[in-house]
């Protein structure tokens, strides 16, 4: 993790991967890359005490990870708080930083997926962060329903990672009549 | 003693009588008994300490705490979820407490099956006896039974269906109904309470954040045991090395097996015969809120599917379960506006899991590292069919227990029956691995005990067949699956483990 690059990257601006669709087909779509996603579990965490300084997502990653989780906890209600001011991307990012590494390092490699899969796995052609809603939503069941196992085990664990991020927000509880811990 | 290796840092060599690796349901009772005897004990575990001022009720920060890989294990293809401990009091710090004596007809198949005579009842009433004291088992109270489980009950009887409140290793429970997060009060008799501290006092040195990477034989018999502190960089931060005449594993069900391959200790037999209590859940949506996550979260058990006297090899129980926001959340079907309408029910939520007896097979093989073991298990056929059945009287008992709309969590389409007119719908769709989540608590019988080194790992008394000291203590000395909640098994077995060595400590320790 330490040794993966972090160079800042405006959301705005796509990231330095994404240069070219074949660039980013030699990348995502290598064997070491895809074969990876069989290997993505949520989590073994580190030997540690405490939460691990720094950050696990670059900006660009951070970026696709919030708009799939945007679209994955999507409630439609109003009295909803809205993802980007809640915790939930920061405390998946933390999760993440605790991985063992060994685990872990595909995890950016699965997003840039997400963020391609349409363009290359769906001939939809767009980048999953430029879609609409409504296209976002038809990407995001398509690795749900895919055919290939593979596909979509890796949209379960994006999914859980999700889940574990929002509703772990106590913003969030009220919307589901969770009235939290007794401490 | 209880050191963080990883904050001490530097490298360790240390002499002792007994390592100990692991300190879970088995490892605590081997390192507290053979200390309490006397004897100079060094326990590794590869998980940190959480103590009591740790366990803050909340998910996104106890999932990682306290289980292998945040509660996300998984078998290989995805299908079973793997749920294990991983901090100082192993499984028994998020365990539900069911306290089940081994049953009587498993213990004779275990004779006369596997050729281990020694395993009576009478043989293991010491160590039960003892490993009940010190977890202080007690039946669970009437006002103690929360009210998922007294629905559940009332719907079982409303069928005929028999069951029993369980004894539970609790003391001055507050009923707060976090126990899967670990115990905030104390109240939970885990080890981490119980025999982590007894063997403190007698004077172990438990290292933790200390994961075992081999264990050295020499001559056939154990010498020694390396353990590495690795950072959250994946950084080497310490080494220990800990030379002892008698090597304790009981790493788990899932570890143990993986450090005798990376070892090349254990025999053929080592990893294979995987158990693991797969169980299917089925969510049932009352009228008006329960809250069934508030409570003893397990009291009540429905025993009616599973006769071992009859069939000591297949059955299934149905347990109650409820869960928090994150983990309910995995559990539901969809994403977006269609999961919320699932989550938005969630206080009128709960849950009914069957839990099979499983004769299927899997097998455990080490992966690309430590943190990433291969679990692989395939349902058979026969074990499948129970499990659909195991559905189908999840949902039946659900609607008897007042439940208005039952779920069973079919991925991607869910099967949602509206009454108990429904119910051949679920006998419609045969529980297949992939189609259904499934998890297991209990993975089991991965070193099992047995006479004959080409299919079993360890002898009668837990010592490896090819490895003279070595000793392994957790549930992958189950010869078979167990058939019950496997807490107080484990612990005697490790009990009646510890109590063999020290019986014959002049031989082993020459």
């Amino acid at each position: 993790v330490a040794a993966r690059a972090r160079a800042p990257a405006s959301s705005a601006r796509p990231p330095a991967w994404a240069a070219s669709r074949r660039g980013f087909l030699r990348l995502a779509g290598s064997a070491t890359a895809l074969g990876a996603l069989s290997q993505v579990r949520v989590a073994p965490v580190r030997a540690d005490t405490a939460a691990p300084a720094g950050r696990f997502f670059d900006d660009g990653d951070t970026e696709i990870l919030t708009q799939v989780m945007e679209r994955i906890v999507d409630t439609g209600r109003e009295d909803a708080p809205p993802l980007r001011e809640t915790g939930a991307v920061a405390t998946v990012d933390t999760l993440c930083l605790q991985l063992d590494p060994s685990i872990s390092w595909p995890l950016p490699y699965l997003l840039r997926v997400f963020e391609w899969g349409p363009f290359f796995l769906d001939l939809h052609f767009s980048r999953f962060t430029r879609m609409s809603d409504a296209e976002k939503d038809a990407s995001l069941r398509a690795w749900m329903n895919s055919r290939l196992e593979l596909r979509r085990l890796a949209f379960l664990a994006v999914r859980n990672l999700c889940f574990v991020g929002f509703y772990s927000q106590e913003e969030t509880w009220p919307l589901i009549d969770y009235k939290g811990p007794l401490l | 003693v209880i050191q963080d290796l990883l904050q001490r840092g530097g490298d360790l060599e240390l002499r002792a009588d007994v390592c100990v690796i692991g300190s879970g349901g088995g490892g605590a009772v081997a390192a507290a008994e053979l200390a309490v005897a006397g004897r100079k004990v060094v326990v590794l575990e590869q998980g940190p300490h959480w103590t009591q001022a740790h366990m803050t009720q909340r998910e996104e920060q106890m999932l990682p705490r306290l289980f292998e890989e945040a509660g996300m294990r998984q078998t290989v293809d995805g299908s079973i979820q793997v749920l294990q401990g991983r901090s100082v009091g192993g499984s028994t710090v998020h365990n539900l407490c069911y306290a089940f004596r081994t049953p009587p007809p498993i213990l004779r198949v275990w004779r006369e099956e596997h050729g281990l005579g020694e395993l009576t009842e009478e043989a293991l009433e010491p160590s039960l006896a003892r490993v009940e004291r010190h977890l202080k088992v007690k039946p669970i109270r009437e006002d103690e039974v929360n009210v998922l489980n007294r629905r559940i009950r009332a719907g079982a009887q409303k069928l005929g269906y028999s069951g029993l409140v369980a004894r539970h290793n609790r003391e001055g429970c507050v009923q707060a109904g976090y126990c899967l997060l670990g115990c905030s009060y104390g109240a939970k008799q885990s080890m981490l309470v119980t025999y982590v501290p007894r063997a403190d006092a007698a004077g172990a040195r438990i290292l933790t954040n200390a994961r075992c990477e081999q264990i050295v034989a020499e001559g056939g018999r154990v010498r020694r045991v390396f353990a590495r502190a690795v950072d959250v960089a994946g950084e080497s931060r310490a080494r220990v090395e800990v030379s002892a005449p008698v090597v304790v594993l009981a790493a788990g069900a899932v570890a143990s097996p993986d450090l005798l391959l990376r070892s090349g200790l254990g025999g053929p037999a080592v990893g294979r015969h995987l158990h693991l209590h797969p169980s299917v859940l089925v969510a049932g949506f009352w009228e008006e809120p329960l809250h069934a996550y508030r409570g003893i979260p397990q009291s009540y058990y429905v025993d009616e599917f599973i006769d071992l006297e009859r069939d000591p090899h297949s059955g299934y129980v149905l347990m109650p379960i409820a869960g928090f926001p994150a983990l309910t959340a995995t559990l539901l079907p969809g994403f977006g506006r269609e999961h919320h309408a699932w989550m938005r029910q969630f206080s009128r939520l709960g849950g009914l899991l069957a839990l099979l007896h499983d004769r299927s097979e899997g097998s455990v093989r080490s992966g690309s590292s430590l943190a990433q073991p291969e679990i692989r298990y395939a349902l058979d056929e026969s074990d499948a069919a129970q499990l659909t059945r195991g559905a189908r009287h999840c949902a039946q008992v659900l609607f008897a227990a007042g439940a208005r709309r039952v779920l069973v969590p079919y991925a991607p389409e869910p099967l949602v029956l509206e009454s108990p007119a429904e119910l051949a719908a679920v006998s419609a769709r045969p529980v297949r691995q992939g189609a259904i989540p499934l998890s297991s608590t209990h993975p089991q019988s991965t070193c099992r005990m047995g006479r004959d080194p080409g299919t079993s790992v360890v002898g009668p008394f837990g010592e490896v067949h090819d490895c003279a000291g070595l000793f392994i203590a957790d549930m992958s000395v189950f010869p078979t699956s167990l058939g019950a909640p496997p807490q107080i098994t484990t612990a005697a077995l490790a009990d009646r483990t510890a109590h063999h060595i020290l019986d014959r400590w002049n031989e082993l320790a020459a």
